[in-house]
């Protein structure tokens, strides 16, 4: 409503202009001028609002010069041609109304028909300013438009902000796994009679584990092979747990050591590898890695083979949809994580836009 | 006294170790076996007839819960486990003794104690404890395990088209074979989804998510058309069922 009064106030104060332009250059009276320009200029006022659509039918990013010329161009001409009409029509009403008005319906009398003598440069004139300020109607709905997309990506960002955070809280909450803090120390227990000096090694890779979590979950990016080392130190301690059934085999090019990605993001993917793959093979079997880089991409493929007969508690997918979620939240459109299962294999496959860590 | 026969169930070697080492202080007690994950277990309980099985929860396969209810075996178990609140839940409810991981071996004497007396007594108060806690009300399937001599089906309710009722038993249709288990149509129902599985006949229930038409076969019956093109009589309370979830 209060948008309204304003664009209302704008096209008055056009028609004022127009009056006195018309007061200056015709030598009319200023009640003809304002009596002639003002209603045309508010009704005008509705005609430019259609400037909005133009302008919201070439988004920016789609603009071309010459495109942009004719389309803006020949909006605007269209407009001045309306305008032109408007002009001679409310020029003619006007008079018949005021004509009516004074002398009832006489309508012999012998008056002008038109309310102000148009003369060509007057027309010329008037064609020019309808056509301007369609234009200026253009210029306006353009910024307010540009404004309007600043506030709803300022929205945007802080909602998606909202949405890392929940993500990383998600993380922080299934990273401190019970079952495997609890299967972990069982293993220690059992190894401190048998063996003690695997006993203290799994401690200590359980210790380094822990404190890696958490220093790195802190960040909002960390660079791949510090993420690469908190796998080993969680596939050291599974490798004890789980013996020889349980075999890795990662590969990380040397582009892609430093590129960064979010934290904890693969762990929890070796850790469904183990849990929903190898676990359920009575034979064991390889965790595969391999990260790389390819153009402007970071690459990472985890692959592991499954039990054939997918009887047992396949998983629900909680962690790799969290992780999707993760990552739009971060990186919109622009990072993918998917997902397959063949007869024989789980694959998760994992692109983010390349960044690399400055040293 | 008569040695007591034991089976160790647990995935993770070191597990098994510690059972064994903690073990050693009853020299009355005889391993006989030790099975590496559910499918074993069941093998072995049937094959061995342990008097006392140290039962993992989480294990590949076979959950231990699923394996009691394959072998049907209600006394003799300790469960072990490292984390698992539902299953804790459930033994704390029907007093079942567990050990939670890791245990001292204090603690696992205690247990042991108490499953000799257990073993002991003829009328064993486990039994009912353990079939109380398998028939626990309100848990969903999310699969249904059907005993075939040596083999066991392991079947996912989702693929699950439809259940018929004959006679003692039920037949379960999954990807277009059947599979005969002996257990009651309400028994079935009552333990699985409501929302996914109807009952829209007296004998039969089916997966709305195979469910492909209804159509009308006279004038006040239904017949269920699956996808696999079955066709399922549909009786007059079952089609005022299938109407309220669609």
């Amino acid at each position: 409503m209060r948008k309204l009064m304003w664009y209302l106030m704008a096209w008055l104060l056009a028609g004022v202009v127009i009056a006195a332009l018309l007061v200056t250059m015709a030598n009319i009276s200023w009640g003809a001028g304002l009596g002639f320009a003002i209603p045309v200029s508010l009704i005008y006022g509705f005609v430019a609002a259609s400037a909005f659509y133009v302008c919201r039918s070439l988004p920016f990013e789609k603009r071309q010069f010459l495109l942009t010329l004719v389309i803006f161009g020949g909006a605007s001409l269209l407009s001045g041609l309306m305008w032109l009409l408007l002009c001679y029509a409310w020029n003619y009403l006007a008079q018949a109304i005021r004509h009516s008005f004074l002398y009832g319906a006489d309508t012999d009398s012998n008056l002008t028909v038109n309310l102000i003598v148009i003369t060509q440069p007057m027309s010329v004139m008037l064609f020019v300013a309808g056509c301007g300020f369609y234009l200026l109607s253009i210029l306006v709905h353009d910024v307010l438009i540009a404004l309007d997309n600043m506030r709803l990506a300022d929205r945007r960002a802080a909602e998606s902000r909202v949405q890392a955070r929940d993500a990383e809280l998600q993380v922080l909450r299934t990273q401190i796994n019970p079952h495997f803090l609890f299967n972990s120390l069982n293993s220690i227990s059992a190894l401190t009679s048998i063996d003690p000096i695997a006993a203290r090694t799994m401690t200590l890779e359980l210790a380094q584990f822990f404190r890696q979590t958490l220093a790195l979950s802190e960040k909002e990016q960390i660079p791949l092979t510090d993420e690469i080392s908190l796998c080993r130190h969680f596939l050291a301690i599974e490798k004890i747990r789980f013996g020889k059934k349980l075999q890795s085999d990662i590969q990380v090019s040397d582009t892609a050591q430093t590129a960064l990605i979010p934290p904890m993001l693969l762990q929890p993917c070796i850790e469904n590898a183990i849990k929903h793959g190898i676990r359920d093979l009575t034979e064991g079997g390889t965790i595969t890695l391999r990260a790389m880089t390819r153009g402007d991409w970071l690459h990472v493929t985890i692959e592991n083979p499954v039990d054939i007969n997918p009887s047992t508690t396949v998983g629900n997918g909680l962690g790799l949809k969290n992780s999707q979620q993760r990552l739009r939240s971060l990186y919109g459109e622009k990072a993918r994580i998917s997902w397959t299962r063949n007869t024989e294999f789980f694959i998760v496959e994992i692109a983010i836009p390349l960044s690399i860590v400055n040293l | 006294m008569n040695p007591i026969n034991v089976l160790i169930v647990d995935d993770e070697e070191l597990a098994r170790c510690l059972i064994r080492e903690y073990l050693r202080a009853h020299p009355d007690i005889v391993i006989v076996g030790e099975a590496e994950h559910g499918l074993d277990a069941v093998k072995q309980i049937n094959a061995l007839n342990p008097d006392l099985i140290f039962l993992d929860i989480q294990m590949p396969k076979l959950t231990g819960l699923e394996v009691l209810e394959l072998t049907g075996r209600q006394a003799g178990v300790i469960f072990t486990t490292a984390y698992d609140q539902y299953a804790l839940k459930a033994f704390d409810l029907h007093a079942i003794d567990y050990l939670l991981k890791p245990f001292s071996q204090t603690r696992f004497d205690e247990a042991l104690a108490q499953a000799r007396k257990s073993i002991a007594q003829l009328v064993n108060p486990q039994a009912t404890a353990i079939q109380q806690l398998l028939s626990v009300p309100g848990k969903l399937l999310d699969r249904i395990l059907i005993r075939d001599r040596t083999q066991v089906h392991v079947i996912p309710v989702d693929k699950m088209e439809y259940v018929e009722a004959q006679d003692d038993y039920i037949s379960i249709v999954s990807d277009a074979k059947s599979y005969l288990k002996t257990q009651s149509l309400s028994e079935l129902e009552a333990q699985l989804d409501p929302k996914k599985f109807v009952r829209v006949h007296r004998s039969y229930l089916i997966n709305i998510e195979q469910l492909k038409s209804i159509e009308r076969s006279t004038k006040d019956s239904h017949v269920a058309i699956m996808r696999s093109g079955k066709q399922i009589p549909i009786s007059r309370t079952g089609y005022e069922r299938i109407r309220q979830i669609m």
